[in-house]
């Protein structure tokens, strides 16, 4: 029995050790997330899923969208296979930091705090922070949310700015969750992004308006790992040649009728 | 990678703002899951067909995971015009959640009192509901103690599901810092930190519980 018992922590033990070494390795090789990427054929690029028309899951159940797309192309203009995923959006970034996908392609907006982490492309579209109020509502803007419930999605730069109001916060995991709060008279108010805002009262026909000019604009960009800096210029030479060969307008105009850059 | 562990000072009376919401949410929730859970093990145990109601309860919700309950009881509901608010949908989730487990408990603590002991009361001219108030539940709550400290301890924990359906308790407020400063390791840390301190307090308090309980049994030395 002794002998048995042994044998499983000896086993355990070399487990760890070899484990700890293959990871050390792997980091101490001079292969770039580029040449990585390469070598698996495929780039895997994360957002959230639930932000609609930009990320989302249609009546097929496949990720699909304006970020998306985007992804496809760039992932086209470096002969690898797109391959988005969706994951929470508060725990995009740490997923990022600890290499559970390459990039995070998921309109995330360009801030300070988060270059702190991470490097963004170039910017790839600019929208801006919109509140969103019931038809029959008296708030007519930012000053007017101090003390009202206000639904935002946990981590976004519009939760950020809601406190900011004065605005008592809820968060909520994707805006269509917020979008419903509303409708059951939870909300008084949902800050977003002002194209997501108009394509929910659009596709479901929610008694909603947009209210106020927008809180300040946003420019949306692509987070890649500080150590990847090849891959960041792959990214930023691909984003160029397709905004100037129209095929960044042909996907922008599919999904907003209009271009975005 | 570095951890940084003061960052966790700064944000500290909102992360204790969130404790007090979890203490809050746990004590009602569980509050209301005892109530649930004596009558339907009380039902339970009944010889009437309201015995279906508890075994149809008790069936439906410990075969369904808590988050949905708590997704249906709050996005759900308001389609059938019930509109809640998150504190009311959380406490009512843990509640009666927690009363399915609870009722199989008592049902169990009760019935593990012999049966010559009811027979006793009755020929002694004992009622129903006397026997129960006097005889049964004093013996039984003792012998469910340990399975109910269980369940208070499970519960506390699965207050953490209330985050998704917007409250600001504990776990809600780690993410919202974790995902603002990037210290993910360093908030949920904390959050484990508090859960664990607040799950220490009830152990000990459920064994001193416990050892006040078993009093009679100690100093008789029998059972």
């Amino acid at each position: 029995m002794k002998k048995i018992t042994t044998l499983i922590l000896v086993s355990l033990i070399l487990l760890v050790a070899t484990g700890c070494g293959a990871s050390k390795s792997n980091s101490a090789a001079t292969t770039t997330t580029l040449d990585r990427i390469k070598a698996d054929g495929k780039l895997t690029y994360a957002m959230s899923g639930q932000y609609p028309p930009f990320n989302f899951y249609n009546e097929q159940n496949v990720l699909t969208g304006f970020d998306v797309e985007i992804g496809q192309e760039i992932a086209k203009r470096i002969n690898v296979k797109p391959t988005p995923i969706a994951t929470e959006w508060d725990g995009l970034i740490a997923g990022l930091t600890t290499s559970k996908f390459d990039m995070i392609l998921g309109s995330m907006a360009i801030t300070d705090e988060r270059l702190e982490k991470v490097d963004f492309s170039t910017p790839y579209y600019r929208s801006g922070a919109q509140v969103i109020v019931p038809s029959d509502s008296k708030i007519s803007g930012g000053v007017d949310l101090k003390g009202k419930t206000v639904g935002v999605v946990l981590g976004t730069t519009f939760e950020t700015k809601a406190r900011e109001l004065g605005a008592t916060v809820k968060t909520y995991k994707g805006d269509p969750d917020a979008f419903n709060d509303m409708a059951n008279g939870r909300l008084d108010a949902v800050i977003t992004d002002k194209i997501v805002g108009l394509n929910a009262i659009k596709k479901n026909n929610y008694p909603y308006k947009l209210v106020g000019d927008l809180l300040y604009t946003e420019k949306m960009g692509i987070a890649i790992r500080k150590d990847s800096p090849k891959l960041l210029e792959a990214v930023n030479n691909a984003l160029t040649a397709m905004l100037n060969d129209g095929t960044y307008k042909k996907i922008s105009e599919k999904y907003f009728s209009a271009d975005i850059r | 990678m570095h951890l940084d562990f003061s960052i966790i000072l700064k944000y500290l009376p909102y992360l204790l703002q969130g404790a007090g919401l979890t203490i809050e949410l746990a004590v009602l929730g569980i509050a209301f899951g005892i109530l649930i859970g004596l009558v339907a093990a009380l039902l339970k145990i009944s010889q009437t067909p309201l015995r279906f109601i508890a075994h149809f309860y008790i069936w439906l919700i410990r075969g369904t995971p808590l988050l949905v309950q708590l997704f249906l009881i709050y996005f759900g509901l308001p389609q059938l015009g019930i509109t809640l608010s998150a504190f009311a949908s959380s406490v009512l989730g843990l509640g009666i959640n927690s009363g399915a487990y609870l009722a199989e408990v008592f049902r169990g603590g009760i019935e593990a009192i012999p049966k010559g002991q009811t027979e006793a009361s009755s020929s002694l001219g004992m009622g129903k509901f006397l026997t129960l108030r006097r005889i049964i539940f004093p013996q039984a709550l003792r012998i469910a103690l340990p399975s109910l400290g269980n369940q208070f301890i499970i519960s506390l924990k699965d207050s953490s599901l209330c985050s998704v359906i917007t409250m600001s308790e504990l776990l809600q407020t780690s993410q919202r810092f974790a995902s603002v400063t990037f210290a993910s390791m360093e908030f949920y840390t904390a959050a484990a930190v508090f859960y664990l301190m607040m799950t220490t307090v009830l152990s000990v308090a459920l064994r001193s519980l416990e050892w006040r309980l078993s009093k009679e049994n100690r100093t008789r030395g029998c059972y």
